[in-house]
């Protein structure tokens, strides 16, 4: 039914240059607007998915027209020369992303803004390989007539949003979140954060770069500009005003742009303004574009968890040491924050770290869970030396909660639990990942959470949330960062059941809290530190008897 | 005419330009965490402004005067209206609500000034001044001294007076700064102002000498922050790599083409943030 409802909507919608209802859209018009929004579906995966500000998106839609015009003239057969292009800009950009990705955001733009300076300007300064200023003459392969063009236009576009359907959903799409809100909260749950956002980079522009060719070859002559700052701004700002983000975002902006300035006439000095402003007032005021307006978000998807229960299986209980941490050491310039600590957490054993403010609680937990790295010392895991492993590494192995919990508020409850399991070993398809994620929930008692986004879940239930996300696929070592902070009573006996439920399953958990009640009741041992050193160790009714533990974290009053 | 002499004159020309650019938008970084894409713009408003002002038959002081005063209104409504009310939104809105302002800006100097390249006369008029070979106009020798000078004071300002440590505090720890009796949104708002100021004097000085057109913003905005990128956004330290930057791309201006600018200096941004990125371990991403 809902698939005869688009399907009609897209005849329509290809139908409309020759109905001729819409004034001034012709076919020509339609077919430029499909392979711009074709290459426009590219940045939409880039900017409007994960967030990432490329903002020299033309250059990549430049390079293969150029590539292949300049190869088709040193005699290589057409077909193979647009290829070629093709696989040079995806090549030109992966480099590019592999340099700026490891820093912040900005360098990214910048770095884009910059390359489409560049390539722009080479494209002028070489006028006797470029064609320059007055452009690159291209000659199509093979003569196709005005509605020749158009049905390839249409079928590429139509083969691009399916392929963009179909791939960025899921697995994947849930990773885009993450990378895109949380960086942290990604790497801790296994995702090699860089790696991604290099690979969305490309992808993106592998899409930028076939619409870029076709409609280059379309148009028959290539110019400058059209790599330049100016082009991709605009192309960015086709993308906000469509809907950043959503499947049809690109295809509404480019189509609607595109018969914008159509209707109005080449009024070409008012182009700029209006892309502009277009821009600037739908990220202030309508930040989900035209889509947001029309469209409203639907819920995500529900599969039904059936076969749940048997998908939760249990590991065998481990025994031993889980976690050693040996002599470690960490200081910043002057000051150790951590300075010379060992102990151990055992299989089936809940170990609480305290201490006052200040006293390096949570910097070892940063050490452990791969956050910085260590100045000395050594952090073992099930005798495995994982100093040197980067954090998404250890994260098959190492579950972790925040002080502030680090959930998606867009994603569903069920969504930000199943993204721990994609990125762990032994999870292979989507359907039982979903069905474990949601037997993890039922155990937790959060399956009526399931569906809801976690923005519309009461704040007392993300740290439960985030305590079933971390513990999802049976981590050997669970590090809590002060999980009971924050919670009411009776939020309190829930989560300290579901700590003594996993303890009983096997599982070794080191926490840092600050409630002593708390820490009296589900703690196996005490780890006391004060000023970065370990002042005490033992069953918490012996190491609070101390004198200098209570001197250290009660003042001398008690 | 010695080619040596005549670049480094230009270099420092362009570069005491950078650290007028660069030194605004450290400052705006540093208070108010976010990456001012529009920075540029001041210089490209002043510009354009100036040029019609003059055209339009305004004595020059009062065209200067009076564009330097749409650069300052621009910018500190960019901060007042439409960042300050979101400062709440994530930084990658705000830093994209910045480009939009930037391209808001020049599709409004397309309009007001047209496509081709504008200037007006220059401020400080007389005899160019020849030293080793090379020529310097009156103007020119204004712009190194004021660009350096001024910048530098800036610079001092922030980085060894206690009231321009406060206003750099405001950003690493809004809410500390606040407790400490630093007046965070003030603290935003004189940046945005100051940067736009220095904006503007860049345009005044310079454009005489060379033209500007709409799309100058982002170009001017693009050198401040490698400039600032290289001295890691320390205010005095982007001095020192804005002048290294306009002598660099003045080098390369001179030796091997005007063409080669634009490539030379996005490799020379690769250089940077492969140099940035190597204190980055486990594969992990830098967090600003």
């Amino acid at each position: 039914m809902k698939l005869a409802l688009w399907a009609t909507l897209a005849a329509i919608a290809i139908a409309l240059p020759y109905i001729g209802i819409l004034p001034a859209w012709t076919p020509a018009q339609a077919t430029v607007a499909a392979f711009t929004a074709l290459s426009l579906i590219g940045l939409n995966l880039i900017f409007g998915v994960t967030g990432m500000l490329a903002l020299g998106q033309a250059a990549f839609t430049a390079i293969p027209a150029y590539a292949a015009g300049i190869l088709q003239k040193n005699h290589v057969p057409g077909l193979l020369a647009i290829v070629l292009g093709i696989l040079i800009a995806v090549a030109i950009a992966r480099v590019v992303a592999e340099i700026f990705v490891r820093l912040p955001g900005i360098y990214l733009a910048i770095g884009t803004l910059g390359f489409a300076f560049v390539v722009e300007g080479v494209a002028r300064a070489f006028p006797s390989i470029t064609g320059g200023a007055s452009g690159l003459v291209l000659e199509p392969p093979i003569e196709l007539s005005r509605d020749g063009w158009y049905a390839i236009a249409v079928a590429c576009l139509g083969l691009a949003i399916a392929a963009f359907h179909f791939s960025v959903r899921g697995r994947f799409l849930r990773t885009l979140q993450l990378v895109r809100h949380d960086e942290l909260a990604a790497q801790v749950l296994g995702i090699n954060v860089p790696r991604v956002k290099a690979n969305v980079f490309t992808i993106g522009s592998a899409y930028s770069a076939v619409g870029g060719v076709l409609l280059a070859y379309y148009v028959g002559v290539l110019a400058p500009e059209t790599g330049g700052v100016n082009a991709s701004l605009e192309s960015l700002a086709m993308v906000i005003i469509g809907g950043a983000g959503a499947l049809l975002g690109p295809v509404v902006g480019a189509a609607g742009v595109q018969w914008l300035f159509a209707v109005a006439g080449g009024a070409q000095h008012y182009e700029l303004l209006v892309y502009g402003l277009g821009f600037f007032l739908v990220v202030l005021f309508a930040p989900a574009g035209i889509m947001g307006l029309l469209v409203r978000r639907r819920a995500a998807t529900a599969t039904s968890p059936s076969a749940a229960a048997g998908a939760l299986s249990a590991r065998m209980p481990r025994e031993g040491v889980c976690l050693r941490v040996a002599g470690v050491q960490k200081h910043f310039g002057g000051l150790r924050a951590v300075d010379d600590v060992s102990f151990e957490v055992r299989f089936g054993q809940i170990v609480a770290l305290i201490g006052p403010n200040g006293a390096g609680k949570s910097t070892l937990f940063n050490c452990i869970s791969g956050l910085e790295p260590l100045t000395a010392g050594r952090v073992e895991l099930e005798g495995v030396d994982l100093s040197a492993a980067p954090i998404h590494r250890r994260a098959g192995e190492i579950g972790r909660s925040f002080q502030v919990p680090r959930l998606v508020p867009e994603m569903s409850t069920l969504d930000n639990v199943t993204a721990r399991l994609d990125h762990l070993r032994g999870s292979r398809r989507e359907n039982q990942r979903r069905a474990q994620a949601q037997a993890q929930l039922a155990a937790f008692g959060l399956e009526a959470f399931a569906e809801r986004r976690v923005r519309e879940i009461g704040l007392g239930f993300h740290k439960l949330i985030e305590l079933s996300r971390a513990s999802a696929g049976h981590p050997a070592l669970l590090l809590l960062d002060e999980p009971a902070v924050g919670l009411t009573t009776e939020e309190v006996a829930r989560l300290a059941a579901a700590l003594q439920r996993l303890r009983a399953e096997g599982a070794a958990i080191l926490v840092v809290e600050h409630n002593i009640d708390f820490v009296s009741t589900i703690a196996d041992e005490v780890v006391v530190m004060e000023s970065g050193r370990l002042i005490a160790r033992g069953a918490p009714a012996a190491v609070m008897a101390d004198r200098m533990v209570q001197e250290a974290y009660f003042g001398s009053l008690a | 005419m010695n080619l040596f002499s005549q670049a480094v004159i230009s270099g420092l020309m362009l570069g005491a330009v950078y650290a007028f650019l660069g030194i605004g938008l450290v400052l705006a970084y540093r208070t108010a965490r976010i990456l001012n894409l529009a920075h540029g713009e001041a210089f490209a408003i002043t510009g354009v402004a100036a040029a019609l002002l003059v055209k339009a038959g305004l004595p020059l002081l009062a065209a200067l005067g009076l564009s330097l005063l749409i650069a300052l209104a621009f910018a500190l409504s960019l901060h007042r209206f439409v960042l300050r009310p979101r400062a709440d939104w994530p930084a990658a809105t705000l830093i994209l609500i910045t480009l939009g302002a930037a391209f808001v800006v020049r599709g409004v100097l397309i309009l007001a000034g047209g496509t081709d390249p504008v200037s007006f006369p220059a401020l400080f008029t007389g005899m160019p001044l020849r030293i080793a070979g090379g020529v310097i106009p009156m103007q020119g020798i204004a712009l190194v001294l004021l660009g350096f000078g001024v910048s530098a004071a800036v610079g001092v300002y922030l980085a060894r007076t206690r009231s321009g440590k406060q206003l750099l505090a405001a950003a690493e720890n809004p809410f500390a700064a606040e407790l400490v009796g630093v007046d965070v949104e003030r603290a935003r708002l004189v940046a945005y102002g100051i940067g736009a100021i220095l904006g503007a004097l860049a345009g005044i000085l310079l454009i005489p000498l060379i033209a500007v057109d709409f799309q100058s913003g982002l170009a001017m905005t693009l050198r401040g922050f490698i400039a600032a990128a290289i001295s890691g956004m320390s205010p005095l330290g982007v001095l020192f790599s804005g002048i290294g930057l306009g002598l660099f791309e003045s080098m390369v201006g001179a030796y091997l083409g005007a063409l080669y600018q634009d490539p030379v200096m996005f490799f020379l941004l690769i250089l940077v943030a492969l140099w940035q990125s190597r204190h980055i371990r486990f594969g992990g991403t830098r967090r600003a």
